[in-house]
């Protein structure tokens, strides 16, 4: 081991044993498996989200603080295609509808234009963009198909963990990029499968 | 959408609007609580960036806060204590010194009346100065008459600001909380987009025009005492709180000065240097203050701040000249918004 390591080692140990978190303290405590509150049961609900995978147990406690719970009846609507966004909602409980309706675009009169729909379930996410884009527009309409519990968060709270934890904020912007990224790389892909079996279609002609 | 669900809906939503018109009317109507409120707010709102700083500092949020809070308290008092007795005494001096003032002024209408009237025939109407001078009477009678109770006040105010401070600093995320969890659905995401539009520009407004006239008014009060004019103390204050409306304001804070510099020296060196000390002032103001702080905060059209100004001071007078740009700012907001929703492209 190098000096250099060495050093960093003793002084890291050194000011990390000084400090206490308290927060890491706190989350042992009502994560005990005595504490049946619900309150604790967000953080456990977060750590069975795949994209917030990278969070630490304490982290996630603390974004579990700046989630809004939101309460939807059966056949309400959540957003509706064409409102402005600000945030995304993850799904504690109840099923939600997603459809998007192709006769509100108005780009192209000759294609063809149909509604498409697909549910999300318990632990599902959905309306990421919108905490990442200035003046979202939400690019389908989501709809409560049972009574729902989910839990949002929003571009406000995200400029307040910002402020108060940035290491959360840059998890929670992580995962969301991470979303985004995947999506981004499978769009890229079927524009290409596209664009080759179009060319391969004219060629044929 | 079931008729339910919609019923339950409107129901929410008749809830939200009544408990949110109950408290907006509740401090329009209860000045004692809404002003050391709005106080206290303006406090928060320079405390609150501070707030993570210390807590990292203090490892505990309440310790930062109650620091904060110390830090806040001692800063506001100090001038205080050496202000208020000098304020006292010239607002019990200007009482005798307005009647010869007024003399004054008027002899020198009447020589200007006399002047116009010779060289362009034109006869200027007495009601003009009349209406004035009686106004300002009133004013400096309603500010003595009532100097007991603001001195009341600011002992009220001295206690309850601090207070109100402390629960913001604290709690201010916990009554977002509620406002929100009560907030109908439907309306959910636009309201707390607008809520947090206008808790950042206005507060932010409201914060760098607080700099902005303490600023003015520190320059003009030092500046005042250094020249030896008398009432320096209730001159700058007046420049600093003129100095709120925009592009009138300064010339209101310094008309008085000039006239009482006139009225003790005539046009001499110490009128000059009066008036070069609110040139320096207001153009420290124009050139260095605002474009750093207010201009992107509210981006109104000059013409929008005017007459907006204009539409303030016919209804609400002086205060109402204070809060209209604010209160236009916040208008706009909303309406841009809705705007968004009707025209969206989707």
């Amino acid at each position: 081991m190098s000096s250099y390591e060495q050093d960093r080692q003793t002084h890291g140990t050194d000011a990390q044993e000084k400090k206490i978190d308290l927060s890491l303290l706190k989350y042992f405590w009502q994560a005990g498996p005595l504490n049946f509150s619900k309150q604790d049961s967000i953080p456990r609900f977060l750590r069975k989200i795949k994209v917030l995978k990278n969070f630490s147990d304490s982290e996630l406690f603390i974004l579990s603080k700046y989630l809004n719970e939101r309460n939807f009846r059966r056949g309400e609507v959540i957003f509706q295609q064409g409102d402005v966004g600000i945030g995304f909602y993850l799904i504690f409980s109840g099923q939600v509808e997603i459809s998007v309706d192709d006769n509100k675009f108005d780009f192209d009169e000759t294609l063809a234009k149909g509604r498409y729909s697909l549910n999300l379930e318990r632990y599902d996410f959905f309306g990421e963009l919108a905490l990442l884009q200035e003046n979202a527009i939400r690019n389908a309409t989501a709809t409560a198909k049972d009574d729902c519990i989910l839990f949002g968060i929003f571009r406000p709270d995200l400029d307040d963990l910002i402020l108060q934890y940035p290491v959360v904020a840059a998890r929670l912007l992580q995962s969301v990029s991470m979303i985004i990224a995947n999506r981004l790389f499978f769009l890229t892909q079927e524009v290409r499968f596209l664009k080759t079996k179009l060319e391969n279609r004219e060629l044929n002609k | 959408m079931s008729a339910i669900v919609k019923n339950k809906e409107i129901f929410r939503f008749a809830y939200f609007a009544t408990i949110l018109g109950l408290c907006l009317i509740g401090l329009a109507l209860l000045p004692r609580i809404s002003i050391p409120l709005t106080l206290s707010y303006v406090c928060y709102l320079m405390a609150s960036p501070l707030i993570p700083f210390f807590t990292k500092i203090f490892r505990n949020r309440n310790f930062a806060i109650i620091f904060l809070l110390i830090v806040f308290t001692v800063v506001a008092l100090i001038p205080l204590f050496y202000l208020l007795p000098s304020l006292r005494s010239e607002i019990e001096r200007v009482q005798y010194y307005l009647p010869r003032l007024e003399g004054f002024i008027q002899s020198k209408f009447f020589e200007i009346k006399l002047f116009v009237q010779n060289n362009f025939g034109i006869a200027i109407e007495d009601i003009y100065l009349q209406d004035i001078i009686a106004k300002v009477k009133s004013f400096s009678a309603k500010i003595l008459w009532n100097l007991p109770t603001f001195l009341a006040n600011t002992l009220e105010w001295a206690f309850l600001v601090p207070l109100f401070l402390f629960f913001l600093m604290k709690d201010a995320t916990s009554f977002t909380r509620i406002l929100l969890k009560i907030t109908p659905n439907s309306i959910f995401e636009r309201f707390y987009h607008i809520l947090h539009e206008l808790n950042t520009k206005i507060g932010d407004y409201i914060f760098a025009k607080f700099i902005e006239a303490s600023i003015v008014g520190g320059i003009i009060t030092i500046g005042l005492l250094v020249l030896g004019v008398k009432f320096w103390v209730l001159l700058g204050i007046l420049a600093g709180i003129t100095n709120i409306v925009p592009y009138i304001g300064p010339i209101l804070g310094a008309i008085p000065a000039l006239i009482i510099v006139y009225f003790e020296n005539g046009f001499g060196s110490s009128f000059g240097g009066v008036l070069v000390l609110y040139l320096i002032a207001n153009v420290i103001d124009i050139a260095i203050v605002f474009p750093v702080m207010i201009s992107k905060i509210v981006d109104l059209h000059p013409i929008v701040v005017v007459i907006s100004v204009i539409v303030g001071s016919q209804f609400f007078g002086f205060v109402g000249m204070i809060v209209s740009v604010p209160i236009a700012a916040a208008i706009k907001l909303v309406v841009l918004e809705f705007y968004k929703k009707i025209y969206s492209p989707l």
